[in-house]
């Protein structure tokens, strides 16, 4: 960039800034183009502005105006190209401020950066929503410098641009003309790890349902807990945060984007650490549950990616919120189409679910006898429909535990289970090298043939259960993946009988 | 679907025990089974696991000797008697407490696939003409008639004031034997039928051989079999995996072992709700029998 003691150049009618915008998760270069020309003063943006970009005229004229700079009292046309892609939200305040003041002199130096932040009427930088994906878009597209606001900062400086977080325009022009330059922004330290609401040890009893969560937790595997009310469902399945790995450094830059543009970032760590754990109520809609409106903001499912969405009271969710569940659970994303647009939002997430054994709840329960008819069961069951139960991995049910169980001791803590967890993720990794997938919740089937191995009379007792027709071909699968989970937290390289055996023991369909 | 009348060959003889035998009765299905040797089995809707085995298991054995259930196609121990039967290969009668097409046109559920299994296999009866719509008091007819139909009448599980103690007190009328299963102390579904065996009223079930030797089917008494810890663990009621683990003293490999094996022998299976609980199948009356003092 030139120094101060360059000469100042002459005012140009036409003025460039580089600003992003933004649909859904996807970004795309946008120049904003000031022109400044004689006639009936007049202030125009054009470009496929929404209602937020087109209300970007007021408080660019009142910023202007109230820094000390003037608004010129003549023909200022604004276009945001390329003109074809529909322009939304606050962010292009600053690019258009700085556009006009480029055309009219004002600024005397080419802002050579992404331009990122609404505007107040008194001149201050407001923070917006998803810079993260915009400043990617940027540094992808060779602009490593961009210009947001002070709160902005550390969210545009995680992904090692080089970031200026300002308080006001004038701050923007005096750093760009030179007379008070500012240094970047350093990169925000990585989030700490947060103190888990709940922890293995703190939970009695429950040993199978503890196995079922690390497997669900190692392998990606989606689990359904069932049992009667009070049992502790809410508590294991709360649990699961505290067994998921880190996230790896790729994983954080796609989950911190999506919370970024949910404008659900702490400004101070913008970058995930740990893995999202999401568990909407059930009265979610399809919006809230995989996204929507317009633009299309991400939904429950988006915000999970990379970690667990934790679905409690499942048999309460309305049925038709349920089905919209069956894409990302298939594909790992969702596609929100609108009309002029559609966005894809990744959504690869565990899946936990806790329910009911029956209606009124005490199925199976000790303490209190269960009132209902069987054909009462049978709808309560009926509510989920086929389609996704087959989509759910591993189904347990979680006892009323006795009073002796509540006071044992000798209890295993979520560090030592999470250990085992990163060990046997390790090996999945190293299995699964190049091809984009992590975890064997997500082998295709060729690689459960290549990869899932039976050793010795595992093999003839699978044999053996597939000629009983006790499984499905499908089913089959289903429960090899698991069973390959099992040996890997095992540290096994075949999966051995114990491994099948555990992994039919925990498997979902009856 | 045919209309008889008392005149009819075709008429259950045994109809005609009762004070007022019904008349016309509507038939839809095969008549031959109307009156052949027939037991009733009949119990509350509200079954318990265990109820709902030994009805299974009762009504396949009784199937497999050739002789016809008989019971009320509702919701719980009947359907499930039903079911047993059709499963061993038997013939099943099911008396309808409202007019048949009414009902076929309405049930839903898991008793709708049974509708055809039984027109195939024997026939719904009633004696309510077919657009009858159902009235609480047709169900205490229907109960008569029930107990009528049966050589003998079994309660499988009945709570206080469940319908299946009319059929009871209907067939004790009638001069048939009654037997009731005994149930667990406590269980809310087992009261009634407790109570039948208390009184005098019923005489305790212990095994299918009591019941067939009624219709002088002697059966050849097995040899006595080990029992497998786990199905011991589960002959009552289903359990989640930890207390089975706690019952039978395994370790988290060799359960999962077991229960593999017992998986793929077909003696138990999962339920909707996760936990594990013993398939009833027509040797297990046999099974039971042999544990009994000689």
């Amino acid at each position: 960039m030139a120094t101060a003691a360059a000469p100042r150049e002459a005012a140009r009618s036409v003025a460039r800034v580089a600003a992003c915008a933004l649909w859904g998760l996807e970004t795309a270069m946008v120049t904003v183009e000031a022109d400044v020309a004689n006639g009936l003063p007049s202030f125009t943006v054009v470009g496929m502005p929404d209602a937020a970009v087109s209300e970007a005229r007021e408080r660019v004229r009142a910023a202007i105006r109230n820094s000390g700079f003037e608004f010129p009292l003549r023909r200022v046309v604004v276009n945001l190209a390329p003109a074809e892609r529909r322009k939304e939200g606050t962010g292009f305040d600053l690019p258009i401020a700085l556009g006009v003041l480029r055309a009219t002199g004002q600024l005397t130096r080419e802002a050579d950066a992404l331009c990122l932040a609404e505007l107040a009427l008194d001149g201050t930088l407001r923070p917006v929503r998803g810079v993260m994906a915009r400043v990617r878009r940027a540094m992808l597209a060779g602009l490593p410098t961009a210009f947001v606001s002070r709160e902005n900062a550390g969210e545009a400086a995680a992904l090692g641009a080089d970031a200026f977080g300002f308080t006001s325009l004038r701050d923007v022009v005096e750093h760009v003309e030179g007379r008070a330059r500012q240094s970047p922004a350093p990169a925000p330290p990585p989030a700490p790890r947060p103190a888990h609401a709940v922890d293995l040890a703190d939970i009695a009893g429950h040993q199978t349902p503890k196995r079922a969560l690390e497997v669900a937790a190692a392998g990606g595997h989606s689990l359904l807990l069932v049992g009667p009310p009070g049992t502790g469902k809410t508590l294991l399945a709360r649990a699961i945060a505290s067994l998921l790995p880190d996230l790896d450094p790729d994983e954080a830059v796609v989950a911190s984007a999506v919370h970024s543009v949910a404008g659900l970032i702490d400004p101070e760590r913008p970058l995930l650490g740990t893995r999202p754990f999401r568990a909407p109520h059930h009265t979610a809609s399809h919006l809230a549950l995989v996204g929507g409106g317009s633009p299309p903001r991400p939904g429950e499912v988006s915000l999970a990616h990379g970690g667990a969405l934790f679905l409690d009271e499942l048999a309460e969710f309305s049925p038709s919120v349920l089905e919209t569940l069956r894409e990302p659970l298939e594909e790992g994303a969702v596609t929100i189409s609108r009309a002029g647009n559609a966005a894809t939002y990744p959504a690869r997430f565990t899946l936990v679910a806790a329910m009911n054994p029956c209606p009124c709840g005490h199925a199976g329960d000790p303490a209190e006898p269960c009132i209902c008819l069987p054909d009462a069961v049978d709808r309560y069951h009926a509510r989920l429909s086929g389609p996704l139960l087959d989509r759910i991995d591993l189904r347990v049910h979680v006892p009323r535990i006795a009073y002796e169980e509540l006071r044992a001791h000798g209890r295993e803590p979520s560090s030592v289970v999470r250990a085992r967890v990163i060990a046997a993720r390790e090996r999945m990794r190293a299995r699964l090298a190049g091809t984009g997938r992590r975890c064997n919740a997500e082998l295709t089937v060729a690689e459960v043939r290549r990869h899932c191995r039976l050793a010795g009379e595992a093999e003839a007792l699978a044999a053996e259960a597939m000629r009983r027709r006790r499984l499905s071909a499908r089913g089959f699968h289903r429960v090899l993946r698991v069973a390959r989970t099992v040996a890997d937290l095992a540290g096994s390289d075949d999966i051995r009988t114990t491994d099948l055996a555990f992994g039919l023991l925990l498997r979902a369909q009856a | 679907m045919i209309e008889i009348g008392l005149a009819d060959p075709r008429y259950p003889r045994r109809l005609l025990d009762l004070e007022r035998p019904p008349e016309p009765l509507w038939i839809d299905g095969d008549c031959a089974g109307l009156s052949a040797r027939a037991i009733a089995i009949v119990g509350t809707r509200r079954m318990s696991a265990y109820g709902e085995r030994i009805a299974r298991e009762l009504a396949s054995a009784c199937a497999g000797a050739g002789v016809v259930v008989v019971s009320g196609l509702a919701q719980g121990i009947d359907s499930t008697a039903h079911r047993g039967a059709l499963d061993a290969g038997g013939r099943t009668i099911a008396v309808l407490g409202e007019g048949i097409a009414l009902f076929r046109a309405t049930v839903r559920g898991r008793r709708r696939p049974l509708v055809p299994r039984i027109r195939a296999s024997g026939a719904l009866i009633s004696q309510y003409a077919p657009n009858f719509c159902a009235r609480p008091w047709m169900f205490v007819k229907r109960n008569a008639t029930i107990a009528a139909l049966g050589d003998a009448t079994v309660v499988v599980e009945a709570g206080l004031g469940s319908g299946a103690l009319i059929t009871a007190d209907e067939a004790r009328h009638l001069g048939r034997p009654v037997f009731a299963v005994p149930g667990p102390l406590g269980s809310a579904a087992s009261v009634g039928t407790n109570g039948l065996i208390a009184t005098g009223a019923a005489r305790s079930l212990l095994g299918v051989d009591a019941l067939l030797e009624a219709f002088g089917r002697a059966t050849p008494s097995e040899p006595r079999s080990p029992t497998d810890p786990i199905l011991e663990a589960l002959a009552s009621a289903p359990l989640d995996v930890d207390s089975l683990r706690r019952r039978v003293c395994h370790t988290e490999s060799e359960l999962a072992d077991h229960l593999l094996r017992l998986t793929l022998a077909g003696l138990i299976r999962k339920t909707p709700d996760g936990r594990y609980c013993a398939v009833g199948d027509a040797h297990s009356p046999r099974r039971w029998a042999a544990q009994l003092p000689r």
